[in-house]
């Protein structure tokens, strides 16, 4: 049994204090853990204290507008979320994204807001500590040379939360607590070009919640995978019309999701095409995974009404 | 700032108290402090579902979670499963289809569905394939746990 | 009080129901070795090799001892006799000596009093490697230039064995063909992944003793290596199989586990338990052998297979484990279902620096299996002839002997076609279904354990040791392994069947080498066969005596006699023994032959018969008997994606008889789940430089339950003359023709050949391109 590695724990129940404990020097956030927890098991991650978001209530509140925009608590589980009447029927995209993330288990132990800061992943990083040992680490973690692309400029671990794309398209934002106060950023705006970094956190900052505004406009969503369980993304394809056209968002290929526009329906999966180049970051051939870029853009959009 | 701590929960509906590291995960905590060692361990990161139990009554992969984390919470162990002495509807199917050959992941498979027979009791066929989706089977190829959690639903629903 | 309507004993045979053991494996109450605790336990993590192949230079452990609640360690050099199943390819050590020859080999092993210490100290570990050319590859294998991996062979190479073995007239065979067909297949490797991982607990008795709980399939092996590598007598070690969480093969192996639990037992005196972590399972790998092959064959126009010639290069990794014996499997059971009468094979089994291969489920038949089935379904579609009725036109007849020498007795691979062919309809529907949608045969054979044993001896394979307690309790006393496949029902099953008990009436107690009398082990569907027979000879002496002495106290004819009459249920004493007239209790009946003849306490012991065989080195693969399968794939391949989806699969199996239908088909599903696995997603692969690329279920792509196809079983009573009231196997043989069956229902949705599994979406759209420029399919 691989043991986690040993930390202190705190589990504030007021906002103000989590934003304070937040700042301490060797702490984590943890939400779910679906995704720290591994990490920490395979030593990726070794902070001295964890705190947890789960018990402060403004993180766990549903506000529902009345005209159908959400404010979404950041430690709401994905499972919760998914079947929220509102969700379902005024944002059945961002249903669908809830739904496809691993396991019915894992999205009610996920939630939101540590979905919106999944680390970057590869399969040189996502790895064992002796495995990472045996291949003399990586530019993300304990190494010096990036395995994916070793003449590249830095690291293309993927951005791979499968709800980021689909609230791109909604136009999402992310609202932080700061010990000065709120700060929005759009979800689009959350991770930076190079891998290594992770989601954009101010130093300090709590993701509180996550507000969509009203719908505006139908969105699709798909998650190509070798499993219907289990998985993360091979590739994740948002869409949805514009006033100017279409447009897409493609994950799972590079640390930032990727938007691409079109002109036109029909020019879409041409452009993503020609936007995105999948690397070597899955076990799956990237080569396979570019010829995908056409096919699931073109099944989303057929999965849209006319 | 605790590294070790005093947790109280409720464990199969009776108090349960340790003493155990803040990095104890709950699986430890139920295995090897209060050695309710049904709940088994598969792959260490949350991929197979062995582990799965229920806290305040939702499925919860017990190898990636923080024992600290179900402070004061009700968690539920296979060993909590059955009613006076006698297997639940589920396990019942389990057992009658052989549905558990080695046996190893059916404690995790009998929580997942004992959380979807209570909360959905009229799930489809897609619900129950959507909802064990969040356990690994080595041995069986599913067919015979399908068959059991069908025959399982329809005994719940009619009672004999 | 109410008197229940006394109801006969069902006949256990053939029915479907619960395992004897099922309630402690649904309620989470069976106990594996990770469930075991005793007083002063500690835990112990091992050191692994970052290097595939390099001299071990110097080991720095001081930081790591110096870490409190550090207990004790051993490196490789107080474990230095050689080990291993096979007695002529004995070469690993539970922690490796002088130098390492794969990533992820264990270097150190480190007790401490908690698990998170000890992975803790294993990190502060540093070792100084020399590098060696690592050897990762069958043509670097080949090289006679390149380093060896192992010295201790008489004549240094990394070639672990070579056969070659050469029936009737192969070029006179294909000079009389009327289509001649060849080609090259890759069969991937792929590993067991057993949930429970591989777990050992031991413990120093106070007399000194040793007493190991280990997760095993193979108590006996084990506890022989265990003993030699510690220097032990074998008496003075008892091996303990406690619940075991499925093996599929991959716990055949003694293991690093076994030996450095019990060595560091001894070394500080206190129990230790080492349970290995998922990434561990996959470096002990003992998975299938990555296996090049090529075949030829040839077809008379009517659709007989005129010859075969065939030649397979497994990459073994860096240990033998059972690769001698791959290396014969590979050939051995190609010619049957089929009459075969030329025939010649050629193969190899080769040591690598990746982890050790070893018997995985239909062990070094699946590879050869995939290669014979999908050119058969060639040559069919070049000579315009039905896939199935050309394989049925060649089947073997029942007793008979094949080519090689097999002895063949109870045959029912026709009954197994004519099954899969009707349900599916695949005579009608094939070639009917449209761009992405087929249908695809294959059929297979396996053997029901191995003629000859594994080490050389005389003595029976099985032994089963039964006692009747004056209560009435009957217990039955085995070697065997039930590693959930479900041998402990068979033991009881056919046991209740001869005294007219229930099942759940008997208790087995298996697995213990001080309380149970010797079993091979699970492995090459020997168990039922053998255990089964056993167990028979245990009883059927047990039966005839109370037989005597109730038709003494009933005067009547022994013959008469018959077992598991109506019983008054209130009374408690089970059913009755007796005449239509006349009987008593089954509590009395055990008593007055207890009386008569003394303590009802037998043993039996299964050995094989001595079959002659027209060819000298025929030793490793001759089987008592052989099980059959045929099976039918319906399959969706999405040409735009390439992904393939198995909707259906259509099993018949031929096991002989049916000891308990439940258990019967639940194994067919289970080879069937493990087989579309290996046909779509499953492969363990290597970074070029030897570091394995996926160990953990996220990215070793095993099954969902979204992936496993609906299983239509069809279970095929052939009734076989020696096997305990008619059974064979079912474990392993029908996972032989799921990949082939799938291959051949890609061809027929999307007339594309592959060659090599896993069918990937992206081989899959190679393929499909291939076609759609006008190449071969």
């Amino acid at each position: 049994m691989l043991p986690l590695p040993r930390f202190s724990w705190e589990a504030p129940d007021r906002l103000p204090d989590l934003v304070r404990l937040a700042a301490e020097p060797g702490a984590r956030l943890v939400a779910g853990g679906t995704d720290l927890l591994p990490s920490m098991k395979h030593r990726i991650f070794r902070p001295g204290t964890l705190v947890s978001t789960r018990r402060v209530p403004e993180l766990r509140t549903l506000r529902v507008g009345a005209d159908h925009s959400l404010s979404l608590g950041a430690a709401l589980s994905l499972r919760e979320l998914a079947r929220h009447a509102e969700v379902r029927t005024h944002f059945p995209s961002l249903a669908l994204a809830l739904g496809s993330v691993a396991t019915p288990t894992i999205q009610g132990m996920a939630t939101l807001g540590g979905n919106l800061m999944l680390d970057t992943r590869c399969m040189y990083y996502n790895q064992p500590s002796g495995w990472r040992a045996a291949l003399g680490g990586c530019l993300k973690c304990e190494g010096t040379l990036c395995h994916v692309a070793p003449r590249g400029a830095g690291c293309y671990a993927a951005h791979s939360a499968d709800t980021v794309p689909v609230l791109m398209l909604l136009g999402a934002t992310a609202v932080f607590a700061t010990p000065n106060g709120e700060l929005p950023i759009a979800v689009g705006e959350l991770y930076p070009e190079d891998g290594r970094e992770g989601p954009r956190c101010p130093p300090g900052a709590v993701l509180v919640r996550v507000e969509v505004p009203a719908p505006q406009r139908a969105v699709a969503f798909r998650k190509l995978r070798q499993r219907a369980a289990i998985d993360y993304g091979l590739l994740l394809t948002a869409v949805a019309p514009t006033p100017e056209g279409w447009e897409a968002v493609i994950s799972a290929v590079a640390p930032q999701p990727i938007r691409v526009a079109a002109p036109t329906r029909e020019a879409l999966a041409d452009a993503v095409h020609k936007a995105v180049q999948p690397l070597p970051t899955h076990q799956q051939a990237s080569t396979w995974r570019k010829r995908m870029l056409r096919v699931e853009v073109a099944r989303a959009l057929a999965s849209l009404p006319a | 700032m605790s590294n070790e701590l005093v947790l109280h929960l409720v464990v199969n509906g009776e108090p349960a108290r340790a003493l155990v590291p803040a990095s104890r995960t709950l699986l430890e905590l139920l295995r090897e402090d209060l050695g309710l060692t049904g709940t088994k361990h598969g792959c260490d990161v949350g991929d197979c579902g062995a582990c799965t139990v229920l806290v305040n009554g939702l499925p919860r992969l017990a190898c990636i979670t923080v024992a600290a984390d179900c402070a004061g919470e009700h968690v539920d162990t296979i060993e909590g499963v059955a009613v006076g002495g006698q297997p639940s509807a589920i396990q019942a199917a389990f057992d009658h289809h052989v549905a558990a050959q080695c046996g190893y992941c059916t404690p995790g498979f009998v929580m997942t569905l004992t959380h979807l027979f209570t909360e959905e009791p009229e799930a489809d066929e897609a619900s129950l394939r959507h909802a064990l989706g969040s356990n690994i089977c080595r041995c069986t190829g599913y067919v015979k746990i399908l068959a059991a959690a069908r025959d399982a639903q329809a005994r719940m629903r009619n009672p004999a | 009080m109410s008197v229940r309507q006394p109801t006969p004993v069902p006949d256990p045979i053939g029915s479907y129901g619960a395992k004897i053991d099922g309630r402690e494996r649904i309620s989470g109450a069976a106990l594996f070795v990770a469930d075991l605790k005793l007083p002063r336990m500690v835990h112990a993590k091992f050191v692994r090799s970052t290097r595939a192949h390099a001299r071990i230079v110097r080991i720095h452990l001081d930081a790591a001892l110096a870490i409190p609640g550090v207990v004790g360690h051993c490196v490789g050099e107080e474990l230095p006799r050689r080990y291993g199943v096979i007695p002529v390819a004995q070469d690993e050590t539970a922690l490796a000596v002088g130098k390492v020859r794969y990533i992820g080999e264990p270097v150190v092993c480190i007790a401490a009093l908690d698990p998170e210490t000890a992975h803790r100290a294993c990190e502060a570990v540093r070792v100084e490697y020399e590098d060696i050319e690592a050897i990762l590859t069958i043509e670097a294998a080949l090289d006679p230039a390149r380093p060896t991996i192992h010295e201790y062979a008489r004549k240094p190479s990394n070639i672990l064995r070579r056969v070659h073995q050469n029936y009737g007239n192969v070029d006179a065979g294909f000079a009389e063909a009327a289509v001649v067909l060849e080609e090259n297949f890759d069969y991937p490797g792929s590993t067991h992944v057993a949930l429970e991982s591989h777990a050992a607990l031991a413990r120093v008795e106070p007399d000194g003793k040793l007493t190991l709980w280990s997760s095993t399939q193979n108590p006996h092996y084990v506890h022989r290596d265990v003993a030699r590598v510690l220097g032990l007598r074998d008496q003075d070690v008892r091996l303990i199989k406690p619940a075991v969480g499925a093996g599929y093969g991959g716990k055949c192996d003694p293991f690093c586990s076994d030996i450095c639990a019990s060595h560091l037992a001894r070394k500080l005196g206190r129990p230790v338990r080492i349970v290995l972590e998922r990434e561990e399972v996959f470096l002990a790998h003992r998975g299938r052998h990555p296996t090049r092959m090529w075949l030829k064959m040839g077809f008379s126009a009517e659709g007989r297979i005129t010859a075969v010639d065939f030649k397979a290069w497994a990459d073994g990794g860096a240990y033998a484990s059972y690769g001698v014996v791959t290396s014969y499997y590979l050939g051995v059971f190609m010619p049957l279902p089929y009459q075969l009468e030329n025939y010649r094979f050629e193969s190899h089994r080769l040591y690598t620096n990746k982890p050790p291969c070893g018997p995985k489920r239909g062990h070094g038949a699946i590879q050869p299996r995939f290669a014979l089935e999908v050119l058969l379904d060639r040559a069919a579609g070049r000579l315009g002839l039905d896939p199935a009725a050309m394989r049925r036109d060649n089947c073997v007849e029942a007793n008979s002997e094949t080519c090689n020498g097999l002895r063949v007795t109870s045959v029912g691979i026709q009954a197994c076609i004519d099954a899969v062919v009707q349900a599916s309809g695949y005579t009608e529907r094939r070639g009917k279904l449209g761009p992405g949608r087929g249908l695809g045969i294959a059929t297979s054979a396996y053997m029901c354990g191995a003629l000859h044993p594994i080490y050389q001896n005389e003595m029976p394979h099985s032994t089963v040791q039964i006692k009747i307690d004056r209560s009435g309790e009957v217990v039955v006393y085995s070697g065997t392994a039930d590693v959930g496949q479900g041998s402990n029902h068979m033991l009881a099953g056919l046991v209740a069947h001869r005294l007219g008990l229930h099942p759940a009436d008997i208790r087995v107690l298996e697995g213990d080498t001080s309380l149970t009398p010797v079993d091979l082990g699970s492995y090459s569907s020997r168990v039922t066969f053998m255990a089964g027979n056993a167990a028979l000879l245990a009883v059927n002496p047990l039966r005839e005596r109370i037989v005597a002495a109730v038709a003494e106290k009933l005067g009547c004819d022994p013959a008469e006699v018959s077992f598991g009459r109506p019983g008054h249920a209130d009374r408690g004493d089970g059913p009755r023994v007796g005449t239509d007239t006349s009987d008593v209790s089954w509590v009395d009946a055990v008593w007055l032959a207890e009386e008569k003849s003394g303590p009802l306490v037998n043993a039996g012991g299964y050995t094989p018969p001595k079959i002659g065989s027209r060819f000298r080195r025929q030793s490793v693969g001759p089987s008592p008997a052989y099980s059959f399968t045929a099976q039918v794939a319906e399959v969706v391949v999405d040409e735009e994606t390439g992904m393939v989806a198995v909707e259906r699969i259509w099993v018949a199996h031929d096991c002989g008889r049916v000891l308990n239908l439940a258990v019967v088909e639940g194994q067919i599903e289970g080879c069937v789940y493990m087989g579309v696995g290996e046909a779509l997603c499953e492969e363990q692969r290597y970074l070029p430089g030897g570091l394995i690329r996926a160990p953990s279920i996220l990215e070793y792509k095993l099954p969902t339950v979204h992936e496993s196809p609906e299983v239509t079983v069809f279970a095929i009573e052939s009734h076989d003359p020696e096997g305990p009231l008619g059974a064979k196997e079912a474990g392993e043989g029908p996972q032989l023709s799921t990949v082939p069956a799938i291959a051949n229902a890609i061809f027929d949705a999307s007339g594309v050949w592959l060659h090599q599994p896993p069918f990937t979406p992206e081989r899959v759209l190679r393929a499909l391109d291939a076609r759609a420029r006008g190449g071969p399919p």
